[in-house]
């Protein structure tokens, strides 16, 4: 009937112009990523197998369980590293050498160590410059820590602020 | 052979091992009110198999979560075909035992915080420990979990699934899906393992 | 020298050390260890495993676990509405029937991307491709990056603050 047509015809229309308000919100919504990974995420799945084909497979195996494990970290967590990669990334490439250095060599501190090291890295990061700098030219500071750990604790902190 | 055990399998549990396959045929016509009875009744074991297994909290509920997922997924071609449990746990197994497998090959990256928070002994006496029982407690925690954790992986779903579940090897068999002997043989071995790992701390 | 009695049957002194051993082969066994040095010896050391097993609690269960179990369940559901979705307009022409239907799916797409932004993304644009080998470095930046994370969450006491 001619009349349903129109009314049915006026229904399909309100759908489409509800869906673009959605999408219009929704554009709004999103934030570009900055993160590879999160970049990654937004591949398709074709592309991103695309991708890992070109690697051995046990390798693209890894790969794979490695992404799952970041998206499926804690939302507060997830956020908290993507913050932390984000500051890390913006540092030169020297920089960001230099932050590679000290936590791999942070991680092979003796385990009674790490977490005393890492008490001090998370209070300094969160001081400001002045303050920082006169806590590790002191004379308690030099006791406590051992060379190694002092340029550990130095860079960390300069270079991964709070 | 198993040694003879008192097990108590009389009727009234073999008919609970049905009733879960009961429950899920009811899934399967659409009852998803059966798969939260489901969920409720395993969930914490699943977990807790899969969290000994692979030592990392946040990691053992997310595999959970996936078993769950799965067993929900299969629910218009399920078939009792074994006891509930047993597909179940077959699930849990290879998936935990999957993502083993793919974390070794990681960097032996060993954080600071590896997710797994020390918990308490059961402690026998209601009296507040001593500093000194503390340290000693820390020290068997510590012990216990490096000790399976040690064990080859498919050793360790085994000892997990005898202790916790208490499973006889049968069952184990067709949860790991292996042979009975091959079951025995895992056990032996873990076993003996654990025997020189940790029989020392009785007398500590 | 491995008893005979130990060779043959070792489960039993598991099954011992467990508890569940019928009282009638649980007496032999006993008269037999007391008896059996070696055989003393592994039942203790068996017994011995059995209590550390025992003790060694897991830990206490999310108390989101359901919530969370049940969205991810709800999501895969959603997906099967794409079909009852798709029944509301038919029968109709071809030329109202195609973008009516491409609208549908945009809506639900919005939907999923309202509910959890950033999880599920459009497709990149052409030419946003992140490589794997990228993607690999990035992860192991991220994983020395989460090193310092136990920092940020844990409010571990600095030994200068006590």
């Amino acid at each position: 009937m001619p009349g349903d047509v129109g009314r049915t015809t006026l229904l399909r229309f309100g759908w489409v112009v509800l869906l673009a308000i959605l999408l219009a919100m929704v554009a709004a919504a999103q934030q570009p990523p900055t993160n590879p990974i999160d970049r990654w995420n937004r591949m398709s799945p074709a592309q991103r197998e695309r991708e890992l084909s070109k690697l051995p497979p046990a390798r693209a195996r890894l790969i794979r369980q490695r992404i799952w494990r970041y998206n499926h970290m804690r939302p507060e967590e997830q956020q908290a590293l993507r913050e932390r990669y984000q500051t890390f990334s913006q540092l030169p490439p020297d920089k960001q050498q230099i932050v590679r250095d000290r936590l791999r060599e942070f991680h092979q501190l003796p385990q009674a160590r790490r977490p005393v090291v890492h008490s001090e890295i998370a209070r300094l990061r969160s001081w400001p410059e002045a303050q920082r700098q006169a806590r590790m030219i002191g004379d308690e500071f030099r006791s406590q820590f051992s060379p190694q750990e002092q340029q550990i604790i130095r860079d960390l902190s300069a270079y991964l602020p709070n | 052979m198993e040694p003879r055990v008192s097990t108590g399998m009389g009727a009234a549990v073999a008919r609970a091992l049905d009733y879960d396959a009961e429950l899920m045929l009811r899934v399967k016509e659409g009852d998803g009110a059966s798969f939260g009875v489901l969920l409720a009744k395993h969930r914490a074991s699943v977990i807790h198999f899969v969290y000994r297994l692979v030592q990392e909290q946040a990691v053992a509920e997310e595999l959970a979560q996936e078993v769950f997922l799965r067993v929900y997924r299969s629910r218009s071609s399920y078939e009792p075909t074994a006891k509930f449990k047993t597909w179940l746990f077959r699930i849990a197994s290879r998936l935990a035992l999957n993502w083993l497998r793919d974390e070794k090959h990681e960097r032996g990256q060993e954080r600071l915080d590896d997710g797994s928070p020390d918990l308490p002994l059961r402690q026998v006496s209601d009296r507040r420990p001593s500093v000194e029982q503390e340290l000693v407690y820390a020290v068997k925690r510590r012990e216990i979990r490096r000790a399976v954790a040690a064990l080859p992986e498919k050793q360790r779903a085994a000892v997990l699934l005898h202790k916790y579940e208490e499973m006889p090897y049968a069952q184990i068999a067709r949860v790991l899906e292996c042979s009975e002997s091959a079951v025995k043989s895992l056990l032996y071995r873990a076993y003996e393992t654990l025997r020189a790992r940790l029989a020392y701390m009785e007398t500590t | 020298m491995n008893c005979p009695i130990q060779s043959r049957n070792p489960e039993r002194f598991v099954a011992y050390a467990a508890g569940t051993l019928d009282p009638e082969t649980a007496r032999a066994l006993e008269r037999h260890l007391a008896e059996c040095a070696a055989c003393r010896s592994i039942a203790a050391d068996q017994t011995a495993v059995w209590k550390a097993l025992d003790a060694w609690e897991a830990p206490p269960l999310s108390p989101n676990f359901d919530q969370r179990l049940y969205r991810r369940i709800d999501q895969e559901v959603r997906f099967s509405w794409w079909d009852r979705l798709a029944r509301t307009f038919r029968p109709m022409p071809l030329r109202q029937a195609v973008p009516l239907t491409a609208s549908a799916g945009l809506l639900l797409v919005a939907g999923l991307l309202l509910q959890h932004p950033g999880t599920i993304a459009p497709v990149a644009p052409r030419g946003e491709i992140v490589r794997a080998n990228q993607v690999e470095r990035t992860l192991d930046d991220l994983d020395l990056l989460r090193l310092l994370g136990t920092a940020d969450s844990t409010q571990s006491v600095h030994p200068d603050a006590r």
